[in-house]
């Protein structure tokens, strides 16, 4: 590992990135290197002032300021207690990676979240191809710390409002709301502050509402489309009964009255949930019931599963149907649609790469009707799945690709189109706003969770 | 650049919601919490896929609530917990499999436990570190310094916390046994009140725009102390810090004390820095480790 990430390093030289003198804020630097990706090639490199190229025997060689300074940028040097020094080594990298993705057919725009450049990009709906080995452009891209995009994951799209929305997983804990003219770094129109670890997000258009998956509360909560600021959700389903557990993707099918969540099966009860950010234990259990804590609450593993419920659920209900079990293959369900017209569930399964396809009414241990598998899909780690037009849209994140294919493709195919935000080849990291990181000695490998 | 392997998928047990990770040196392992399902899990050390955990710690036995962060001590076969949701570190076998009761538990007033979110272990010094943070009236956000084998509701021997340390708020910490330095990461970035459904962040003004803890407060900071000299409000002995160091808000950090190397995440880059520091590691800088 350590080997790899030097060449890596190696390999990219001509990205890295000096000019003395200037001083930009760390958001204009993270715009900027960002932006600059476009025009670069391979993993970035950040470099102090002064210094340019990789590290050779951990060392930097000094250089002098580059003359034109057009991509460029610097980091300056803090007047601190003298720890500035530059890292040896970095893995960063600086195309964005899908995350969720949704499809305007009034329109015909294709939008999704960058959750590793912290971005939205609004593409052409038949934007890639099945040859291109280059980036597509998009049509759009809002990112920058003005935006209050972070680390974001669930989209959608109110053509008829002309409306962008996505919603930070982590972080954040807020939905920021865009209108579709919006470019670069510009506030949100609007705000709405969410449920810590809010994950998907459910445009609902004849009834004006969003409805949000949150993981830790094991719950969907629904606000209406202009629900701004503190504003709280208009109902929330939540509660044993519903047998959600770690919910992460979410879809309002309108058409029959559903609502359809994707759970991984993580699952603690009510008695161990707090109230909870990342940020404070403002409650711990003993707080909120004194000694009457019950020490025999535990937490399950429950089978991956997708739950159905009735559009107008409120509180503590049982779903109408449940997907789950050995013959479903869900596993680490991420993105979930619903095909309204040919009564069909699709499923980015991001357990095993693979995209599943359900009869709507599917209940139980049941196959999928089709499974999009294997090396030839391109699928791979995907988070975001979307149908229109006849057309099924996958955004992966274990590349930089997301994938288009016929609505009734099956088995180990080619997809019939590929939108890339990198060149082709290029490799992603995989973080997810990485938290904790462990060194293992044995094989000189560094183990970062996500 | 691509990860050498990957460890995903329902049989892993792992949640993507995971804040601490520990590698067991001498027995080859990984141990980690999933505090969506109040569980921690153990995998060989060279696990890759979606392959199963050789061991599950999960059960009303447990006391686990909400895992945050793990250490192991591997002199004493012992694997450490921070659990935030009940403000607790419990100890558990290194073998505990299943449901099973921690051999000890630190928990209550005294403790000054909050929002737990490190451990670490010293073995050689007897001395267990644990990074806790609030903002609750009369909380505490430093590190907390107790013996290895306290327990129930006991104050720490020594706290490190207050201006002079830098810290205003922090994450996952190491420790290296051979010195006694205490690796630090203080993310140091603002964060948000509690969000209840019914009334969501109620008691604030209703114009009031929350600070995105994308970049605000202070510059984060890799620090290091002394597990047994350090006490009170004390400056780091090391820092790694500032624009050239590339990191923003490190939420995480441990070392590679055979090549005198500190590594850490950033949230903020959503990257992997490594920094060459080979003064705070014995014998390394001779490369006599």
């Amino acid at each position: 590992m350590r080997h790899r990430t030097i060449t890596s390093c190696a390999l990219v030289a001509g990205v890295c990135l000096v000019v003395p003198g200037r001083r930009p804020s760390i958001e204009d630097m993270f715009v900027t290197t960002s932006l600059a990706a476009e025009e670069t090639e391979g993993t970035m490199c950040l470099m102090p002032d002064g210094v340019d190229g990789p590290p050779v025997d951990g060392h930097y060689r000094p250089v002098s300021p580059s003359p034109d300074g057009g991509q460029q940028i610097a980091i300056p040097k803090s007047s601190n207690e003298g720890g500035d020094l530059p890292p040896v080594r970095m893995v960063v990298d600086p195309y964005p990676s899908f995350n969720g993705i949704t499809v305007d057919t009034t329109n015909d725009l294709l939008m999704m979240s960058d959750t590793n450049r912290k971005s939205l990009l609004v593409y052409d709906r038949t934007a890639g191809s099945a040859t291109s080995k280059e980036a597509a452009v998009p049509r759009l891209q809002i990112m920058g710390p003005d935006t209050g995009v972070g680390f974001v994951a669930g989209v959608a799209m109110d053509p008829g409002h002309r409306e962008l929305f996505t919603v930070n997983n982590d972080v954040e804990d807020r939905l920021v709301v865009f209108d579709y003219d919006a470019r670069g770094n510009i506030k949100p129109k609007r705000l709405l502050y969410v449920p810590h670890q809010s994950w998907g997000i459910a445009f609902a258009p004849r009834r004006d509402v969003l409805a949000l998956s949150v993981q830790t509360p094991n719950m969907f909560v629904v606000f209406n489309r202009e629900a701004k600021k503190f504003d709280a959700p208009v109902r929330s389903v939540r509660g044993p009964k519903t047998q959600m557990a770690d919910p992460h993707g979410i879809y309002f099918d309108e058409t029959h009255n559903e609502v359809v969540v994707a759970n991984h099966g993580n699952f603690r009860p009510g008695e161990l949930i707090t109230a909870y950010t990342a940020y404070d234990a403002r409650e711990s259990r003993q707080e909120r019931g004194g000694d009457t804590v019950d020490e025999n609450a535990r937490g399950r593993f429950l089978p991956s599963s997708v739950t159905v419920f009735d559009g107008d659920a409120n509180g503590d209900v049982a779903p109408l149907r449940v997907i789950q079990g050995p013959l479903s293959q869900i596993d680490w369900p991420m993105g979930v649609a619903v095909d309204e017209v040919n009564n069909e569930i699709i499923v980015a399964n991001n357990g095993d790469n693979s995209i599943l396809v359900f009869p709507r009414k599917a209940s139980g241990d049941v196959p999928p009707r089709r499974v999009i598998r294997g090396p030839l899909t391109g699928v791979k780690g995907p988070m975001g799945v979307a149908i229109a037009k006849d057309e099924i849209y996958v955004a992966n994140f274990g590349d930089h690709t997301a994938l288009v294919f016929p609505r009734l493709a099956a088995g180990n195919v080619r997809p019939r189109r590929t939108i890339r935000n990198a060149p082709a080849g290029r490799e992603t990291s995989g973080f997810g706003n990485p938290y904790s990181v462990a060194y293992d000695t044995k094989r000189q490998e560094i183990l970062v969770p996500n | 650049m691509a990860p050498a392997r990957v460890i995903q998928g329902q049989l892993t047990r792992l949640s993507r919601t995971t804040h601490g990770i520990a590698y067991d040196t001498t027995n080859d392992e990984i141990i980690a919490p999933n505090p969506l399902a109040a569980a921690v899990v153990i995998f060989r050390g060279g696990a890759t896929g979606e392959e199963p955990p050789v061991r599950t710690i999960q059960g009303a036995r447990t006391g686990l609530s909400r895992p945050e962060t793990v250490a192991v001590d591997e002199k004493n076969n012992e694997i450490i917990v921070g659990d935030p949701g009940d403000r607790r570190v419990l100890v558990y076998q290194r073998t505990a499999d299943g449901n099973a009761a921690p051999i000890r538990t630190i928990q209550g007033a005294r403790t000054k436990l909050l929002q737990v979110v490190g451990v670490a272990v010293d073995p050689v010094r007897d001395v267990l570190v644990v990074s806790t943070y609030s903002r609750l009236p009369g909380g505490l956000t430093g590190l907390l310094i107790f013996g290895r084998t306290d327990q129930g509701d006991v104050a720490p021997k020594r706290v490190i916390a207050g201006p002079k340390t830098g810290i205003t708020r922090l994450r996952q910490i190491a420790l290296d046994p051979e010195t006694g330095k205490i690796y630090v990461a203080a993310i140091n970035n603002e964060y948000l009140p509690p969000y209840s459904i019914d009334k969501p962040r109620a008691g604030l003004d209703p114009d009031v725009e929350l600070p995105s803890p994308w970049n605000t407060g202070s510059e984060g900071f890799i620090g290091v102390w002394d597990d047994v000299a350090d006490d009170g409000d004390v400056p780091p002995r090391s820092l790694i810090k500032g624009r050239s160091t590339g990191i923003v808000h490190p939420a995480g950090v441990t070392f590679n004390a055979k090549h005198g190397e500190v590594i850490a995440p950033d949230a903020v880059w959503n990257g992997l820095f490594t920094f060459l520091k080979p003064e705070l590691f014995k014998g390394t800088a001779a490369g006599t480790r």
